[in-house]
């Protein structure tokens, strides 16, 4: 069943809903969101007042967290005076992080052979409410000139890399771009028009090198996108800002530090200076290579000299998901595939023994349970194999690749990579 | 052994509180500008000091997500009715031989009674005395009338012909309102007008028994703090709406008289007294929304209610639970065919949950000791084994000998 998406503003008059799908259904405060809920078909209509109660209480941790700087879901104490004296929470909102920081801002995006969709993401960038300082299209290894003629029509940079892999466009990207910070997104999302602005407002302290976003729907229509969006939850990392430090690293390695829930590479930012420190993205990972978490294993590198990578979810892109379930079992197979690789070069290049652990201990145990949960309870095993079959690829892309050429390190960098930044 | 009760405003600066050498633990009702949005409760050793910093943290522990929620309430901009087109209100207490208990509880009401004008009518069900006709005939507001057949159900159908309201609230004789309830239950209507039924908060008017502790500490009656509209499915519940004891309880509850009509009113072979006192709460919640009406549960319509003092009595009324609800269950059953699988289920939800509260209560991690656990248990099996149609056969009789 399909569901429809409905965006409230929260600051207007609120609409009571009314539709024959079921309804995903995601709060703002002008321009910030604040949390979504679901609501069935069985449960409409739904009058204006149910509405508005439903979101104040699903939105109330996600204010907390930016008016109060408090996490009200965790057992942080709470400052009772502020608590009490936040009169107006939301109209503060407003107000957060008002700072703009001058640092320019190239933004990126890789494409192979999908003209369309990457217009209808370069028209979404015509809007935004602080232009940036260039655009450019990465085309990879394209078929025809279809992608550089949408490009030239929309006056964008233009850069054709012929060797296919994201890895190697997301690289080819940077080395073109002239910004100081380098903002990535998908040929197949739309952007929000504050989506630059905020990614560039968290770069608030020198010490963060990293900044993700928000990826919302762009729809769910079909079983896959619903599959992907409710099931998954590969994109939607909550509304609530969150700050990966070494603190963070230190703590959660001995597991294998969980570098993929910083964000996703639909939405995400670097500084420059990031790539001289840590060098460019792993040519082995991403899409075209082994599958995807070149994004992540980037993350991994910089959590792992001491810097932060930010997850802010202010800054806003729709993707659109794979439509058919077909694609979707292809992805999953990627996902794992290429998470399992990006495990194993963590390991190569750390020595950290949580990526073994993960790889060896932690992910069998997960997918024996469940297996055996899915005998029991008729899950739908649609992606399952697919997953598992991606696991044991991915050792093997390692073993294969292992001797293929690393990203070139930029001068001056390696003895770098280890030593505290600060 | 008593808890002390205090009424702390958050957005007042804290009192210290004492407890005197009685007091082996405080319960505080929270509320923000007045309405209520949090109760906690908390054993403490006798004669203890809390200072302003302590209430602090339990306080924010307890209610900080809550109090961010209702100050960002404030800013949000919904459309409700107009208070000033509030329907008229009349508010039954169905009441028996207990004219100290309806002292009380219509003074609570005169108190609001002042402000905005609603009809206040007292059911005298089957009196063996005159003395709650004397208590009304010295209050010019409020109405008296006379149910000779012995039932609650049958006073509160009565309330239902006699009444004048298009709403009708029903309150218990053994409760105090508090100063919000009105307002509760305006607002509550306000943002639904569609709606059919009310149900609202309730808290304890005291704790200064053991039996009165406990039941509290097992959850009492509270149903939350947070508004909730029930339609025709509650997502997350696939036994929903058979488990109608979670819309609220019969002490406090109001409904559009026109519906009660149309739903033919209390079934009067529930809450007889003994030997099936209860469960017509439960029925006619569920036949509300069997019949497609909406009912809103608003905390703000709040009521203190008197729990049974002493512990045998709490026993009972355990007992008189689990008898009702599968009186309930079976009435159901009879009436209700497209149901009947969810009942069933319901029934062996309920026999499992029992058994996990026993098992925790064995444990001793369950507030409510073994024998009220085993007497809801057994009034229970009681309900199961034909207690409704016997109770139907009695209210034949009562019937005809009143006819």
């Amino acid at each position: 069943m399909s569901w429809k998406i409905v965006h409230i503003d929260l600051s207007q008059d609120i609409p009571a809903l009314l539709s024959d799908n079921n309804i995903h259904v995601v709060f703002w405060w002008r321009h910030i969101p604040l949390a979504h809920t679901e609501i069935l078909a069985t449960q409409l209509p739904m009058p204006a007042t149910q509405v508005t109660n439903l979101a104040a209480s699903a939105i109330t941790p996600t204010v907390g967290t930016y008016v109060l700087k408090q996490n009200l879901l965790e057992d942080t104490p709470i400052d009772f005076e502020a608590l009490v004296g936040s009169t107006h929470p939301l109209t503060k909102l407003e107000y957060i992080s008002q700072q703009h920081n001058n640092k320019t801002v190239s933004i990126v995006i890789c494409t192979r052979n999908r003209p369309e969709q990457l217009a209808r993401c370069l028209q979404s960038l015509q809007n935004l409410s602080q232009p940036s300082h260039e655009i450019i299209v990465v085309d990879n290894a394209p078929i025809d000139d279809a992608t550089m003629q949408v490009a030239k029509m929309s006056g964008v940079k233009y850069v054709k890399e012929p060797r296919p892999g994201l890895s190697i466009a997301r690289n080819t990207g940077i080395r073109h771009s002239t910004g100081e910070i380098i903002a990535f997104t998908d040929d197949d999302v739309v952007v929000h028009p504050d989506w630059i602005m905020r990614l560039q407002q968290a770069f608030d302290d020198p010490k963060v090198m990293s900044v993700t976003g928000l990826v919302l729907p762009g729809e769910l229509e079909t079983e896959a996108q619903v599959m992907f969006e409710k099931h998954l939850g590969f994109f939607n990392f909550g509304y609530q800002p969150k700050t990966y430090d070494s603190d963070f690293f230190q703590s959660t390695k001995v597991f294998g530090a969980p570098v993929w829930r910083i964000g996703a590479g639909a939405n995400m930012a670097i500084l420059r200076q990031a790539v001289n420190l840590v060098g460019e993205f792993d040519e082995r990972l991403g899409a075209g290579a082994a599958g995807c978490s070149e994004d992540s294993e980037f993350w991994y590198r910089l959590l792992a000299a001491g810097w932060i990578c930010r997850y802010y979810p202010a800054s806003v892109v729709y993707h659109y998901h794979r439509g058919s379930v077909d694609s979707l079992k292809q992805q999953m197979y990627c996902y794992m595939r290429g998470h399992v690789a990006a495990l194993l070069v963590q390991y190569e290049k750390y020595n950290d023994q949580g990526n073994l652990r993960r790889l060896f201990r932690t992910m069998p145990k997960w997918y024996i349970k469940s297996f055996i949960k899915g005998l029991i309870k008729e899950y739908k095993f649609s992606t399952f194999f697919a997953e598992i079959a991606g696991c044991f690829s991915g050792i093997i892309y390692y073993i294969i690749n292992y001797k293929s050429p690393q990203p070139p390190l930029i001068r001056g960098a390696k003895n770098r990579l280890l030593s505290p930044p600060y | 052994m008593s808890y002390l009760i205090k009424d702390i405003e958050v957005t007042q600066p804290f009192p210290t509180i004492s407890l005197s050498e009685n007091n082996t633990g405080l319960a505080l009702i929270l509320r923000r500008k007045d309405r209520p949005i949090g109760f906690v409760m908390q054993a403490l050793p006798e004669k203890s000091v809390l200072t302003s910093d302590e209430l602090t943290q339990i306080i924010t522990k307890e209610v900080g997500k809550k109090i961010l929620e209702e100050s960002l309430k404030e800013e949000l901009k919904v459309k409700t009715a107009n208070l000033a087109d509030f329907p008229s209100l009349t508010v039954a207490i169905c009441t028996k031989d207990r004219p100290d208990n309806l002292t009380r509880c219509l003074n609570s009401l005169l108190k609001l009674q002042e402000k905005f004008y609603f009809e206040i009518l007292v059911v005298d069900n089957a009196p063996s005395d005159q003395r709650t006709q004397d208590v009304v005939a010295a209050l010019p507001t409020v109405r008296y009338v006379r149910e000779p057949k012995p039932g609650l159900d049958f006073a509160r159908n009565l309330a239902i012909s006699t009444a004048t309201g298009e709403i009708l609230a029903y309150i218990d004789d053994d409760v105090v309102v508090d100063r919000q309830w009105l307002d509760g239950l305006k607002e509550a209507w306000a943002e639904n007008p569609d709606a059919s039924a009310f149900t609202g908060l309730i808290l304890p008017f005291e704790l200064n028994t053991e039996a009165q502790i406990l039941f509290e500490l097992a959850g009492g009656f509270r149903r939350g703090f947070e508004k909730i509209r029930y339609g025709q499915v509650l997502p997350g519940n696939e036994l929903y709406p058979c488990g109608s004891g979670i819309f609220g309880a019969g002490c406090n509850m109001a409904f559009c008289r026109d519906m009660l009509i149309k739903l033919g009113g209390f079934d009067e072979a529930l809450d007889t007294g003994a030997p099936l006192p209860g469960g017509g709460d439960l029925d006619i919640f569920y036949r509300v929304i069997r019949a497609g009406y909406v009912l809103v549960y608003e905390p703000r319509y709040l009521i203190y209610h008197q729990h049974r003092r002493e512990t045998a009595k709490l026993r009972h009324q355990y007992w008189t639970w689990g008898l009702g609800l599968m009186a309930f269950i079976i009435k159901s059953y009879q009436s209700d065919l497209p149901q009947r699988k969810n009942l069933r289920r319901l029934i062996l939800w309920w026999f499992q949950y029992e058994f996990d509260r026993l098992k925790q209560s064995i444990k001793g991690k369950h507030p409510l000791p073994i024998s009220m656990l085993l007497a809801e248990l057994w009034g229970g099996i009681v309900g199961l084994w034909g207690e409704y149609p016997r109770s139907v056969k009695r209210i034949e009789q009562i019937r005809r000998q009143y006819s």
